[in-house]
């Protein structure tokens, strides 16, 4: 999974978000790193949707224009948990070789 | 005119960039998130904003990479775009397959002219000694990059290939214009006629080698590397030092020819596949066809004043056009495939 997919998911996963919202999140999230353009939201969302990862929500209207949303599917929130646990993983590998892991328990 | 136009259209005008199927998934989504980022709420700037913005290069270069994904298509594409994505991948592949080979010659020769292999020293026309000078060397070296980089490609790592190539077309460039500018022209390598369709060209087109692009057959293509060395660069050495080398083809021939051969080969199955007709593989060759017959007519410039030579190299591309004709209903079947719409994997609910 993909940097900018794990990104997109994880926005998704306290619940549905238009594509805007996605971008601001991941931007949160990202604490400013990833700043998706639109044309590489929609190629991770077309992917994601492809997977049977996403999935649209409902539309709704704001400023004469209709707002898509999009949620997590099962199997997507399965995929996320996954790669997410896998990340984690690492993290805790980097930490210990590092040695964060010990004097984070200490302090 | 563009500056009669709102922002809402410009925007609709960089999405033309994008295939049709693809706009009539997502063109309104896009549109909408895009104006998201940029309107207020706020009546009076927004009118503004419409009239002035204008969509910045970092999405239009976005939209850009998206459509080339898109157009040399990889799983789950429509067919006609797959079609393309296969064929300019295979045309590529087979592009860095001669420069491979012509790689790994220099590689085996340059080996064999330091009896690195215990035999004795080659002839005197076929030694290779490292060139003096950086750029020569740097020149030289490019020659063993187009190796990593045919291989990278055919094991799947593709950002590394695609990393190596910038660098070899760059090296490469430098090498040419230091070559140009101080009158040393190793002909028929450091020419515009052969950077630009064998070289440049062909590196650019690796953006078909994206991410969902299936890996290509890796045993047929790293077999033909050692197999192009033997079957087609030792003949022609034997030629050379047997002195009968007058009536070999000049390289542009050479590869005309090769072009023409493959298309010959292809054309039996190209017609029995009328019925199914993926067609790939003859679209390939319809590229190489037409990179060949470029790279041909540019060189024809360095003949101007040998006539015969002019004749020659007409009769190559006569030949190569002939060949390519054969493949050439396959392969505009395969293009022109009406585009099967994928089912759409998120029907909104009613």
């Amino acid at each position: 999974m993909t940097g900018q997919a794990f990104f997109v998911l994880t926005a998704l996963a306290d619940g549905p978000r238009h594509g805007y919202g996605i971008v601001g999140e991941v931007a949160d999230l990202s604490q400013g790193r990833v700043r998706l353009k639109i044309g590489g939201l929609y190629g991770v969302l077309d992917r994601l949707a492809a997977e049977g990862l996403i999935e649209p929500d409902r539309e709704e209207a704001h400023d004469g224009r209709l707002r898509r949303y999009y949620r997590l599917t099962r199997d997507g929130r399965v995929a996320l948990a996954e790669e997410a646990e896998l990340r984690a993983a690492t993290a805790r590998v980097v930490r210990v070789r590092l040695g964060l892991a010990g004097a984070e328990a200490a302090g | 005119m563009s500056g009669d136009l709102d922002l809402e259209q410009r925007y609709r005008r960089v999405l033309r960039l994008l295939p049709g199927y693809y706009r009539e998934r997502w063109e309104d989504d896009m549109v909408g998130t895009f104006l998201d980022g940029w309107l207020t709420g706020d009546t009076e700037a927004d009118e503004y904003i419409s009239q002035a913005a204008r969509p910045e290069w970092a999405e239009v270069a976005s939209v850009a990479c998206l459509a080339a994904r898109l157009y040399l298509g990889g799983a789950g594409t429509p067919r006609r775009y797959f079609a393309w994505g296969q064929a300019v991948r295979r045309a590529v592949l087979a592009v860095m397959l001669v420069h491979a080979v012509l790689g790994l010659d220099v590689l085996v020769r340059t080996a064999w002219s330091r009896r690195l292999f215990g035999l004795p020293a080659p002839s005197a026309i076929l030694t290779i000694f490292s060139p003096g000078g950086v750029w020569p060397t740097v020149y030289y070296l490019v020659n063993f990059a187009w190796i990593v980089i045919f291989v990278a490609l055919v094991l799947g790592r593709y950002r590394t290939a695609q990393i190596t190539a910038v660098l070899a077309i760059a090296a490469a460039l430098v090498g040419l214009l230091q070559a140009q500018l101080t009158g040393i022209m190793p002909a028929p390598f450091a020419s515009w006629a052969f950077w630009v369709p064998l070289s440049l060209a062909p590196a650019l087109a690796m953006a078909a080698f994206h991410r969902d692009a299936p890996p290509p057959a890796r045993w047929p293509w790293l077999l033909a590397l050692p197999a192009g060395d033997l079957l087609v660069i030792v003949p022609l050495l034997a030629l050379q030092a047997s002195s009968n080398f007058a009536w070999v083809p000049d390289f542009p021939g050479q590869c005309c020819l090769l072009v023409a051969l493959a298309c010959l080969a292809y054309a039996p199955r190209a017609w029995s596949h009328r019925a199914a007709g993926s067609g790939a593989w003859s679209l390939a060759l319809v590229l190489l066809a037409a990179a060949a017959g470029a790279y041909r007519i540019a060189s024809l410039t360095e003949y101007l004043h040998d006539p015969h030579l002019i004749m020659v190299g007409l009769g190559e591309l006569l030949i190569l056009g002939t060949a390519a004709a054969l493949v050439a209903p396959d392969a505009a079947r395969a293009q022109a495939a009406t585009p099967a719409q994928p089912p759409d994997p998120h029907p909104m609910a009613a």
